[in-house]
């Protein structure tokens, strides 16, 4: 096997491989800043370099030749390389910045290069805190400034995009915005604009940066340059939880992280999946934060004389156990939702065999055109082939408003119906509702009985993609009944660790009062004196699954977060859309 | 304003096309005919440059900002680049920016309000051996440049009379 020796190291490899990327695919680290894995390296930060040499051989022998010691000769470049444009080879000695002064030095003076017009103002950056500018010059630049002159001054604050703010001055120029626009979205819209040192990124003139996909250059931006409009100045860094999540306001399933402080969702961002977004996600996935916060239903509303009062959870069991006993099981419905995740969806459809009620319907939730072949989807929903796995019948919107109709009682899973156009608020006005949401909205404004259920965001639960691969999501927002320093499963961040609840930033109205849907309805068995029905977590639920429904078969969260997610059995997944 | 090419433009573009494998490279000498026509390349000629070869806006927009020889606004229909770098500012370069500032009334980077002259300080020309010197409109240098022969020339083009093309003999081909 070909070999090659870093920093006096003996390390094997295959195929072709680019030098910066193998090493630190074995742990080590080179400072660079417009290397990316998913892109070309035109190699224009300069800061990765390194030293490079190949074995001298002896062309008649094949032999390498040897020194005096019986150590290989060593033929160096003339200069220094770039270790992200360069392909490793068969004996290749590489010198980095960990045993090679010239190489320290090298990378010190590209720094101090690199900072000369650099503004120095990192504490109102949105960047710092995650800045590989400030974390390289900490780690390898010089210690001060030689530069006492004035820094070149470049527009500020340009609304690039609807959703991108761009602040020039802070740029290096390391076009990965402009490379994500030309390899990644392929729309073109960015370019590097001027040159030496007044050139910076920016779109055509009078053209809006308004790709579905600009948020990407925020996160790929090494320097505070670009920034989301939305999320500037909202938060530092590390005030924030950051925990991996699913994407839900599409079929696609992009992994991300959601990004808390103090129970709000202030951020997303995508998370590595080569399966599924690699790098990348919409923005449209971004936006959905405000679902998490805004709008959520807290505590059970029930509608009394034509209004919608709060209610409580006892009242709400007892009412949905009495409106259930008090008509035919046949007289039922149970619509499922693809909004909704497999956990919740399957909770409902065991609760209805175990009463003998009709199995749940459901119907997709699809806009033809919405998808691009890349993240977007036509699918809007993230669950439908869950729905689908879990054998429910698939029905069209006017077969869902006539199974509406005909019923007495319809108990509803987190699927806005009439918000959606599938139902008329005044069908709904004749039958008991009750909803299981995450948000109000005109179905729930309607409904006889609202209750408050978790979103992607508070509880742990899975989601079926479009392609058929399952994937989970963490808890990231505690709700009323759900606390951090218990749940093992919830991310800590340092407000959370080191805040008591006498602490200014820490306030009791962001958490929700909701229920995992699995913890109503075991609540409401045991009103009902059901057996074998009582869950406390998605976990459980989905053993159970896994154990009982073939096509689950080997799925569990520890299976999920070991692979990022398992692509299930795609012939039983026929997607209809 | 609409800009268009005229059909001998598009003949000349379809040429410059064919030269290579792709149209990407065709875009530097493309800006040029542009420029040629139009006398400048402001965003709405970019744009139609990227229209007419098919190209991203925001790449031509990047190529013709790149280079200070394509004018991104109006300019003059007379553009004076009078070098001032090391050898052209120690000959006097700055004595002959000076001089053109007084005649033409203007500070450099502005135009005449006549539209005939636009004024520019720039870097070397690589014309240090006939230093000091301008360049009219990225085309002909002006070499030895004394307030006399800066005057003539300026005559010469409120006229619209061209300067012809000066032959200048480098020192070293003398020896023998």
């Amino acid at each position: 096997m070909p070999e090659v020796f870093i920093d006096g190291k003996r390390y094997e490899y295959e195929g072709e491989q680019r030098l910066l990327q193998f090493i630190q695919d074995q742990g080590m680290e080179v400072p660079f800043f417009c290397y990316h894995p998913s892109m070309t390296a035109p190699a224009n930060c300069r800061q990765c370099m390194v030293k490079v040499g190949q074995p001298v051989k002896d062309r008649e022998t094949g032999e390498y030749e040897k020194d005096e010691d019986g150590e290989r000769v060593i033929r160096w470049f003339p200069k220094l390389q770039t270790s992200c444009n360069i392909m490793i080879a068969d004996g290749m000695v590489v010198k980095t910045q960990e045993t090679d002064d010239l190489v320290k030095r090298a990378q010190k003076d590209n720094l101090e290069l690199i900072l000369i017009n650099h503004p120095l103002d990192c504490p109102i950056c949105d960047q710092a805190g995650e800045c590989p500018l400030q974390i390289q010059t900490y780690k390898y630049g010089p210690e001060g400034s030689r530069f006492e002159v004035k820094k070149v001054h470049k527009p500020k604050r340009v609304q690039l995009g609807p959703r991108v703010v761009l602040d020039a001055e802070r740029c290096i120029n390391c076009t990965r915005c402009t490379r994500f626009t030309e390899e990644i979205s392929k729309t073109h819209q960015l370019t590097i604009t001027s040159r030496g040192d007044k050139n910076y990124p920016t779109a055509a003139p009078g053209r809006e940066f308004d790709d579905p996909y600009s948020l990407n250059t925020v996160d790929l931006c090494p320097v505070g340059a670009l920034t989301s409009a939305d999320f500037r100045f909202k938060a530092r860094v590390w005030e924030m939880n950051q925990t991996p999540s699913i994407d839900i306001s599409n079929g696609k399933g992009c992994n991300i992280d959601i990004w808390t402080r103090d129970n709000l969702v202030l951020r997303i961002t995508p998370r590595f999946n080569e399966e599924v977004n690699d790098y990348w996600m919409p923005d449209e996935g971004r936006e959905a934060y405000k679902r998490f916060n805004e709008n959520r239903v807290s505590r059970p509303l029930q509608k009394l004389d034509n209004e919608q009062v709060n209610s409580s959870w006892n009242n709400a069991i007892a009412t949905i156990s009495e409106q259930v006993d008090g008509v035919d099981k046949k007289d039922v419905t149970i619509i499922a939702s693809p909004h909704a995740s497999v956990e919740e969806n399957y909770i409902l459809a065991k609760f209805a065999s175990l009463l003998g009620m009709n199995p749940p319907v459901f119907t997709p939730h699809v806009e033809k055109g919405k998808g691009d072949g890349f993240l977007l989807t036509d699918d809007l929903a993230p669950n439908a082939n869950g729905c689908r796995l879990l054998g429910f019948e698939e029905k069209s919107a006017a077969g869902i408003a006539a199974a509406v109709e005909k019923a007495k009682v319809v108990l509803l899973l987190s699927d806005h119906l009439a918000d959606r156009g599938i139902i008329t608020t005044d069908k709904l006005k004749d039958t008991f509702v009750a909803v299981f949401a995450t948000n109000h909205s005109e179905t729930t404004k309607n409904a006889d009985l609202v209750v408050p259920i978790t979103t992607a965001a508070e509880h742990a639960a899975s989601y079926v993609n479009v392609d058929g691969r399952i994937q989970r999501t963490f808890p990231a927002k505690e709700t009323k009944y759900s606390n951090r320093r218990l749940d093992l499963e919830m991310s800590e961040g340092r407000l959370d660790r080191y805040g008591t609840s006498f602490d200014n930033w820490i306030t009791e109205e962001n958490k929700i009062d909701c229920l995992p849907l699995w913890r109503f309805m075991s609540e409401l068995a045991a009103y009902k004196g059901m057996e074998n029905f009582a869950y406390t977590s998605g976990r459980e639920i989905m053993d159970e699954i896994a154990a009982a429904n073939d096509l689950f078969s080997g799925v569990s969260y520890e299976a999920m977060d070991e692979q990022s997610g398992i692509t299930l059995d795609k012939t039983k997944t026929t997607v209809k859309l | 304003m609409e800009y268009e090419f005229t059909k001998e433009d598009l003949k000349e573009i379809e040429k410059i096309k064919a030269k290579y494998p792709e149209v990407m490279p065709a875009t530097l000498p493309v800006l040029w005919v542009a420029q040629n026509r139009f006398g400048h390349v402001e965003p709405e000629v970019q744009r139609l440059v990227a229209k007419t070869l098919g190209l991203p806006e925001a790449h031509v927009h990047g190529v013709a900002t790149f280079y200070t020889q394509y004018y991104k606004e109006k300019k003059g229909k007379y553009v004076l680049d009078v070098c001032t770098c090391l050898s052209c500012q120690l000959c006097g370069g700055y004595d002959i920016l000076e001089h053109l500032e007084k005649t033409l009334g203007i500070k450099k980077g502005e135009t005449t309000q006549d539209g005939k002259f636009t004024l520019n300080e720039v870097e070397c020309l690589g014309a240090c051996g006939y230093a000091p010197m301008l360049q009219i409109t990225n085309d002909k240098y002006i070499n030895n440049l004394t307030v006399e022969k800066t005057d003539k020339l300026i005559d010469m083009l409120k006229k619209d009379e061209e300067p012809e093309y000066e032959e200048i003999e480098m020192p070293l081909r003398k020896v023998k």
